[in-house]
């Protein structure tokens, strides 16, 4: 397993955003986490980067723990992930945020970067070239020198992808990528994270409310409701289980459609 | 206008208002224009090497040329030195990791004390040993010594603040930094380490005996205090080079990349594997530590330290410089600090004088409608004094009129010259996985 979640809890105060959920996702999977509005998948994201402290449960990233460690720890392993609200560095150009998330690979020390030793040099190189081809990638390299902030909304959830992907991330945690987007942006996106998983032999854990998205290139799903995981299993499976169609639907959904 | 011209028109100016200054170093509009083509050459863009070379021009051949004459020039053009490494300093822990630090000043005042203290006859105090460390290689030491000694400080000052967020942060730099100076007015006792509010003084100078018969052997004499103005002129002027080229190195380096990403949003620099406590204490040490070699400069300049030189106007005044300047903005932190010592001991200086000398002559200003003797005007009328409100009259012009400052923070432009090696490198739309 690349990622296993078991029996996650997260409260806040008396709300129990995520409750004990569990699942398993395999190497090189596309696995997507779908719920109502408020059902807990960015919660449950938060603490898979560490951002939230779970209150019960554990995590477990290529077998080792992973909850409870810092956040910046957590990136460093290999866990990258974009925000549903957009998160760049505003102020910095398209170039830099992707060179801020090479971070933990640019290794050179202060005096290093004081005395431009050769060690810099040859760090600096690789991340720029990397930089470039990442924004090749994403189709953002005639941006590059923009500052980010300027950027349309599509490139800037681009650009957010860029900068996860900076990071060499063996998972890659994607929060309503689609969210906002026209359908044929939604369908170059699609595209785009299947291409991500063959080309980069990544794993993926997707939130999105596109469900033509999410149905068409799942390998698994996993549908959350009041912090509850309520159905678990292959897009078709999922869509079919009553508890699903419900909790979409409301009470009662599933006799007025018959 | 292109760039060529603009930069020609600089030099022009520059050596124009260079030839009058040195013709006439007492008298202030040369002065101003020298300034102002300083100016120019640091905010204007292109032919870096132009604009480096007229800068060196006017800093080493025309300012010592008229300051010889009129050793006020050196002082101000030194004092101007002290605050830009200050304001670079403190740009790197507000304008660039974006931590509003109000106890700057402290780091300064450890600079300051560390070789005050041992370069006067103050350690023979509290230790055994011949005091004063007199003769070349002590104060260069020391400098070095006040570095750490004020990088050590910026790290315990930094402590509260990854606990911290703005305002609160704020508050408690304000509190650490006034520790500092009651320390330095208490610790005379039990052992007098500071000499408390009275201070200490003298302190050693370094020797200049090869700087004075350079002189000699050029036929200027001034005798040591010229010697004294020129060496810390020179001496300043070679720090804030030191200190431009390490703020612009690490600026552009994983350093300064993580300073500017946890002050844009420190969530998203924590999901890229950022540390924000070891990125937010390098940089309370990198700012502490310009600032700390500046005060060892400052001590032995003035011969005298005491409590009262650091206080909360000062550190609020470096704030001001950089804000001026432009948050973020190293060029901008460097004009920012001219101008703000420049209103300080000049213009408000001259204006002063020229409102004295009206009053005297009883110059009457006549609008037609009301009339004015200038007589008849207060002796509290004395804008040297008014300091602080103008302080805070042209902050509030800034905030209104240009919030991110003179020279706002440009990250887009520093990349001009990697930008055209970088598309050569990779041809657009040959997409590729990376
Ligand atoms: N920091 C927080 N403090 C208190 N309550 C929170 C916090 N974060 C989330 N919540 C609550 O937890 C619940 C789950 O929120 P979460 O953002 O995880 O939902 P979501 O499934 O991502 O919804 P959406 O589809 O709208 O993004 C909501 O009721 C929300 O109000
Ligand atoms: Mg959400």
């Amino acid at each position: 397993m690349m990622l296993e979640v078991q029996h996650l809890t997260k409260r806040f105060g008396g709300l129990v955003a995520v409750n004990d959920v569990s699942f398993g996702v395999e190497p090189g999977a596309i696995f997507s986490l779908i719920g109502p509005n408020g059902a807990g998948k960015t919660t449950l994201f938060n603490v898979l980067t560490g951002l939230y402290r779970p209150d019960a449960g554990e995590v477990l990233f290529k077998g080792r723990r992973l909850s409870h460690r810092l956040p910046e720890h957590i990136a460093a392993r290999g866990v990258a992930r974009t925000f549903q609200n957009i998160r760049l560095f505003g102020a910095m150009t398209v170039y830099e945020n992707v060179l801020v998330g090479q971070h933990a690979h640019v290794r050179y020390n202060y005096l290093d970067a004081i005395f431009r030793t050769f060690r810099y040099y040859r760090a600096e190189k690789r991340a720029r070239v990397r930089a470039h081809e990442l924004l090749d990638y994403m189709e953002l390299n005639d941006r590059a020198f923009e500052l980010a902030r300027n950027l349309p909304y599509g490139a800037q959830r681009r650009l957010e992808i860029a900068r996860a992907l900076a990071l060499r991330p063996a998972l890659l945690l994607l929060d309503e990528p689609a969210a906002g987007m026209n359908p044929k942006e939604t369908d170059e996106i699609k595209r785009l994270i299947r291409r991500l998983r063959d080309d980069l032999q990544l794993t993926i854990l997707l939130i999105e409310h596109h469900m033509k998205v999410v149905m068409e290139i799942s390998d698994r799903v996993v549908v959350l409701d009041y912090g509850k995981k309520i159905a678990e299993g292959t897009p078709g499976d999922v869509r079919k289980a009553p508890a699903v169609i419900e909790a979409y639907l409301g009470k009662g959904a599933l006799e007025g459609a018959a | 206008m292109t760039p060529g011209w603009i930069i020609a028109l600089i030099a022009a100016a520059g050596a124009g208002f260079g030839l009058a200054l040195i013709a006439a170093p007492r008298s202030a509009w040369p002065l101003l224009g020298v300034f102002g083509a300083l100016f120019a050459c640091l905010s204007v863009r292109g032919w870096k090497p132009a604009r480096f070379a007229i800068a060196l021009a006017l800093l080493l051949v025309v300012i010592p040329a008229a300051g010889v004459q009129n050793n006020f020039l050196f002082e101000l053009v030194t004092q101007m030195g002290i605050f830009a490494a200050m304001a670079l300093g403190l740009n790197i822990v507000v304008g660039m990791a974006g931590l509003l630090d109000l106890g700057y000043a402290a780091f300064f005042a450890v600079g300051a004390y560390t070789w005050a203290i041992f370069g006067s006859a103050q350690a023979a105090q509290f230790m055994s040993g011949d005091f004063p460390l007199a003769g070349w290689p002590y104060f260069y030491i020391f400098s070095a010594l006040a570095v750490i000694a004020a990088a050590l400080l910026g790290t315990l000052i930094g402590l509260p603040a990854l606990r911290l967020r703005g305002d609160y942060l704020a508050i408690v730099t304000l509190g650490l930094g006034q520790v500092v100076r009651v320390l330095a007015n208490n610790l005379d006792q039990p052992v007098n380490i500071t000499n408390g509010p009275q201070g200490i003084t003298p302190i050693e100078r370094p020797p200049i005996g090869w700087l004075e018969s350079l002189m000699g052997a050029l036929g200027i004499d001034g005798g040591p205090a010229l010697g004294y103005a020129l060496f810390f002129y020179l001496l300043v002027l070679a720090v804030i080079g030191v200190v431009v080229l390490v703020n612009v190195r690490l600026d552009r380096s994983r350093f300064g990349r993580a300073w500017v990403a946890i002050r844009e949003d420190e969530i998203a620099a924590r999901a890229m594997g950022i540390s924000p406590t070891r990125t937010k204490l390098q940089a309370f040490a990198t700012g502490a530590a310009f600032s700390g070699v500046m005060g060892a400069i400052f001590s032995a300049k003035q011969l005298f330290v005491s409590p009262e030189s650091f206080t909360l106007l000062q550190s609020i005044t470096i704030l001001a410089m950089v804000i001026l300047g432009g948050m973020g903005s190293i060029r901008g932190a460097i004009i920012g600090a001219m101008a703000v010592t420049l209103l300080n001991i000049e213009v408000l200086k001259s204006f002063s004088d020229f409102l004295a000398r009206l009053r005297q002559t009883g110059f009457v200003l006549d609008l037609g409608v009301v009339s004015f003797n200038f007589a008849n005007l207060s002796d509290q009328v004395e804008p040297a004094k008014y300091e602080r409100m103008i302080f805070g009259i042209i902050l509030i012009l800034m905030m209104i009129f240009r919030p991110s400052g003179l020279i706002p923070e440009a990250r887009h432009r520093l990349e001009e010259g990697e930008q055209t090696e970088q598309m050569k490198a990779t041809p657009a739309g040959k997409r590729r996985a990376p």
